[in-house]
């Protein structure tokens, strides 16, 4: 399956940041599974038209987090030892970006712990209700 | 390869500073963008870095070594204004280039220029600017040199070719080239470059690492109390680059610590605080607007 990633360069997010996150984002919805190979850093770089350095440094980003692997002269690819070890932790990683992003935003609305705590658990309540 | 390492170089005019004290090093098989206003000196850093305007004090150096023919001969240069020949055809541009350059490939200039939908038959004069500036990009990049210096190469192109220029820059720098160019498109700066630096009336505004620039530079948002709210120990602080207050409003630019600087504002009772991330425009621009109309409105209050 082709990997899409796609990145916003005019957003204040750095792109090799971006890059990271779809990544994991990817191997977290199992888009990206394990063994499979990432393109080459100057087919991304090509493909986004993005930096070729800033590529490379979000692979090695992720090769230091344990997503990917890279074989000298082979490419990178999807780490395949304790891919779901992996999955969780890039799924958390999303996740936790996400929340933390959305308390930041309500406390700076004026919103009390107590008042942010209850609008959590209604989120998780309604969301999970089928598990109930 | 090549690391070009730009020191303290000045170029005046009579009594005119095109350049002043400029330094900045540009890494090996890196894109190097060069932002500033208009008659910022931007091109005359690229005239000085090739010897076109000799510098009046400073050097450009090349792996340590001051600019000489071998080193010339490895620098593709596209001007800023056409220097094609009117009368000649783009056939006979790529023979001229042939005979004059050791590197050049005449296989990889037909392809370039048929990329770009250039007809070989065609007169100079016949083409419009934006086929000028993609004529001049392609017969450079077939040269296969280890420096490209390019100066607006996508001036006048169509967004489908800018798109094209920024993907054979792309492509030269992964095969190790060092590129360096200046556009007025941030845009396009902030995908291809790696490395940017401003100048602003001739003096380096900002240098360093599109994304560090971006995770180091913030923008602290939060409202006071009052109107008349004094910031204890904000004022001053390093953290902060800038000041700016409207009303209860208060915009803070700060460098690194984000988080700490928005705690403070906190513990001073301001609320609605936020942390604004700052794409390359907006750098760019506080990079090169007056320091002294922030004074101004710092002390304001």
């Amino acid at each position: 399956m082709p990997v899409v990633l796609t990145v916003d360069p005019r957003s204040g997010v750095p792109i090799y940041l971006q890059v990271i996150d779809q990544v994991k984002r990817s191997v977290a919805l199992g888009v990206l599974v394990a063994g499979e190979q990432l393109p080459t850093v100057k087919q991304l770089a090509l493909d986004l038209t993005i930096n070729p350095n800033t590529v490379a440094k979000a692979y090695r980003e992720l090769e230091r987090d344990g997503v990917i692997e890279t074989a000298a002269g082979r490419g990178s690819f999807v780490r395949g030892n304790g891919v779901a070890e992996t999955t969780k932790a890039a799924a958390t990683d999303v996740a936790r970006d996400a929340f933390e992003g959305a308390v930041r935003e309500a406390k700076s609305i004026g919103l009390s712990a107590e008042e942010i705590r209850k609008l959590a658990s209604a989120a998780i309540d309604r969301w999970f209700r089928e598990d109930a | 390869m090549s690391t070009i390492s730009i020191k303290n170089l000045r170029k005046t005019y009579g009594p005119y500073v095109a350049v002043d004290d400029l330094s900045f090093e540009i890494p090996e098989a890196c894109v190097f963008g060069l932002l500033g206003p208009n008659g910022a000196g931007k091109t005359t850093t690229f005239k000085c870095m090739l010897d076109l305007a000799r510098a009046t004090s400073g050097s450009v150096l090349y792996d340590g070594a001051p600019l000489v023919p071998e080193t010339f001969e490895r620098i593709a240069y596209v001007p800023e204004r056409s220097v094609l020949y009117e009368w000649m055809t783009v056939a006979e541009h790529v023979e001229m280039q042939r005979r004059a350059y050791r590197g050049f490939s005449v296989p990889r200039a037909h392809e370039l220029l048929a990329q770009f939908g250039i007809d070989l038959r065609k007169k100079a004069r016949a083409l419009s600017k934006g086929m000028r500036t993609a004529t001049m990009v392609a017969l450079a990049i077939a040269r296969e040199s280890d420096i490209l210096i390019f100066d607006e190469p996508t001036s006048g192109l169509d967004p489908i070719n800018q798109r094209h220029v920024l993907n054979l820059i792309i492509n030269e720098s992964a095969r190790g080239a060092t590129v360096i160019f200046s556009s007025h498109q941030i845009g396009q700066v902030e995908r291809a470059a790696e490395r940017i630096a401003v100048i602003d009336r001739g003096r380096l505004a900002l240098e360093g690492a599109v994304d560090d620039l971006k995770a180091d530079r913030k923008i602290v948002e939060a409202i006071l109390p009052s109107e008349n709210f004094a910031l204890n120990g904000l004022v001053g602080d390093p953290r902060i680059l800038r000041l700016d207050r409207t009303g209860r409003i208060v915009r803070a630019l700060t460098l690194h610590d984000a988080s700490d600087v928005l705690a403070k504002f906190e513990a001073l009772g301001a609320s609605g605080l936020r942390i604004v991330d700052l794409n390359l425009e907006d750098i760019f621009l506080y990079a090169v607007s007056p320091a002294d109309a922030t004074a101004d409105v710092v002390e304001g209050r």
